[in-house]
């Protein structure tokens, strides 16, 4: 039987405390509220040249002046943008090579702290210079022609690549390693079998993702005379009537960047696809 | 397999191990000799895998000692509990890698000698891999990727086996025979094996001894040497 207990009667009192006004002024607050300021006080810049143009028409003409593109120019076309991947491809690789080396200087678990900190203050200076800089320099070193392009897009890559080479290295799992090593590997052999595979992949896809950058950036620093597409570009922009030539330029640009993106995204994909494979094989 | 030579390979005197302010054990003394299977059984956290770390090597008992003699160059082969593979490789690969002691850098470098790969291939067909040697590793299932572990350590030939949870994820079948492969080769080549289980019955099957660790009184350990299953 159960005991017999008198019902009392429970009010529920909710506490609704005043949020002190102040307290959503965190960081995410306090950048967040000065960016709206920014904004704002950036407006004048909306004003333009001042004069009273049309702006619609302006448009309306100028997007004419693109079709038809000009299919008479398909092969100079197709001649420069195989420039540009030419250009891309040198520049990935090589930087590769150069990321490769320098990321084990910039792993805090690879290398000591006074060889980590020059060479992560290194690759900030290479990264803070945009490619186009780059470009300047390199044509002022080498001249007007590709390789002052592949000398560019080198650097550039190389900031890049070797940053996250160096975050893959720091974040790999070094117990497939370690295993080789107990079970009597040399130090060489531990780290081809153990730990190189599974920064392969990693690696690779960062590769694929640079390559795709530097066409794009190759089809820009030709603007400065380092070679490529952009070069072509410049010509049509700079010369009256061409704006057709000038589309036609942009139409073969957009179908190999499109191209590279597809197969990049591919790969990815698959990359990705089976190190998610290995999380949930880990989790089972 | 077979009697034990008067040599044991593992020697332990008095070992006590300490994890932080906890004994795990205390005042432990056992030896294995050639051929033997030796089992650790043990509740969750009452020291199996620190114990056989601290056979490996990896780490230094807080009291006593532990003695190998081995005559061979590579003394210890450990498989371990998070089985320490190489995702981003194929499962031939993983099961390769374990060769790597017995060659140089520049013998591997492109690839295995045939002899090798033969081997691999025979003893991953043996444990049910044969269909996944060309697999990434991070594809394979948990219980393949813990068979592979055991490939690999099998192919490294130790003369000392150690094995931490080998059969955790196998179902019944599949932890009978990996545990009889082995026990057969570690026997074959005049080696043992120490192997942490959780299931009695498996220690029933296999064992020539068998410590049981007391996780509430670290000194309380047992030890039971078995003979039937020695021939």
């Amino acid at each position: 039987m159960e005991p017999h207990c008198p019902r009392k009667k429970y009010t529920l009192k909710t506490e609704n405390p005043q949020i002190a006004w102040h307290s959503r002024f965190d960081l995410q607050g306090i950048t967040f509220f000065l960016f709206i300021i920014l904004t704002f006080s950036s407006l004048p810049a909306l004003e333009g040249s001042g004069r009273d143009l049309d702006y619609w028409g302006n448009i309306k003409r100028f997007a004419g002046q693109f079709f038809p593109p000009d299919w008479s120019i398909l092969n100079q076309t197709v001649g420069g943008i195989w420039e540009t991947i030419q250009i891309a491809a040198l520049s990935t690789g090589f930087a590769t090579i150069i990321s490769i080396v320098l990321s084990f200087g910039a792993a805090r678990t690879i290398s000591p702290l006074w060889i980590v900190m020059p060479t992560r203050m290194l690759l900030n200076v290479i990264r803070t210079i945009p490619s186009l800089l780059w470009a300047i320099l390199a044509v002022v070193l080498v001249g007007s022609n590709s390789l002052a392009g592949v000398i560019a897009l080198s650097f550039y890559s190389t900031g890049y690549l070797a940053k996250f080479f160096s975050e893959a290295f720091e974040s790999a799992d070094l117990k497939g390693q370690e295993a080789l090593l107990n079970l009597g590997a040399g130090r060489i052999q531990a780290f081809q079998y153990g730990l190189w595979p599974n920064l392969r992949p990693i690696i690779w896809s960062h590769c694929l993702w640079m390559l795709e950058y530097n066409v794009r950036s190759a089809s820009i620093i030709g603007y400065v005379g380092a070679g490529g597409i952009g070069l072509h570009l410049k010509l049509y922009a700079e010369s009256a009537d061409s704006w057709n030539k000038f589309s036609m330029v942009l139409l073969c640009m957009l179908l190999i960047v499109s191209i590279l993106d597809l197969i990049g995204e591919k790969v990815r994909k698959s990359i990705r696809e089976k190190l998610e494979g290995q999380a949930s094989q880990k989790d089972s | 397999m077979k009697d034990s030579p008067e040599s044991p390979l593992i020697e332990v005197e008095d070992l006590g191990l300490r994890v932080e302010n906890r004994w795990l054990v205390r005042k432990l003394n056992f030896a294995i000799g050639a051929g033997e299977f030796f089992a650790l059984v043990g509740n969750s956290g009452s020291g199996k895998s620190t114990l056989l770390k601290t056979l490996a090597g990896i780490r230094k008992p807080e009291e006593g000692s532990v003695r190998v003699n081995s005559p061979t160059t590579l003394p210890i082969g450990m498989i371990f509990q998070d089985l320490q593979l190489a995702d981003g490789a194929s499962a031939l690969k993983n099961a390769l890698s374990g060769s790597l002691g017995r060659h140089s850098f520049l013998s591997t470098l492109f690839g295995f000698p045939k002899y090798e790969l033969e081997e691999a291939n025979k003893l991953m067909h043996t444990l049910g891999l044969s269909g996944k040697s060309k697999q990434w590793t991070s594809t394979l299932s948990r219980g393949e990727r813990q068979r592979l572990a055991i490939v690999r350590s099998l192919i490294a030939h130790p003369s000392i086996l150690l094995a931490d949870e080998p059969v955790a994820s196998l179902d019944q079948d599949w932890a009978e025979q990996t545990l009889q492969l082995i026990k057969d080769r570690q026997g074959h080549q005049n080696g043992c094996v120490v192997c942490s289980l959780h299931d009695l019955d498996q220690v029933e099957d296999h064992d020539n001894q068998v410590l049981q660790l007391n996780e509430e009184e670290p000194e309380k350990w047992s030890l039971i040497a078995q003979e039937r299953n020695t021939p």
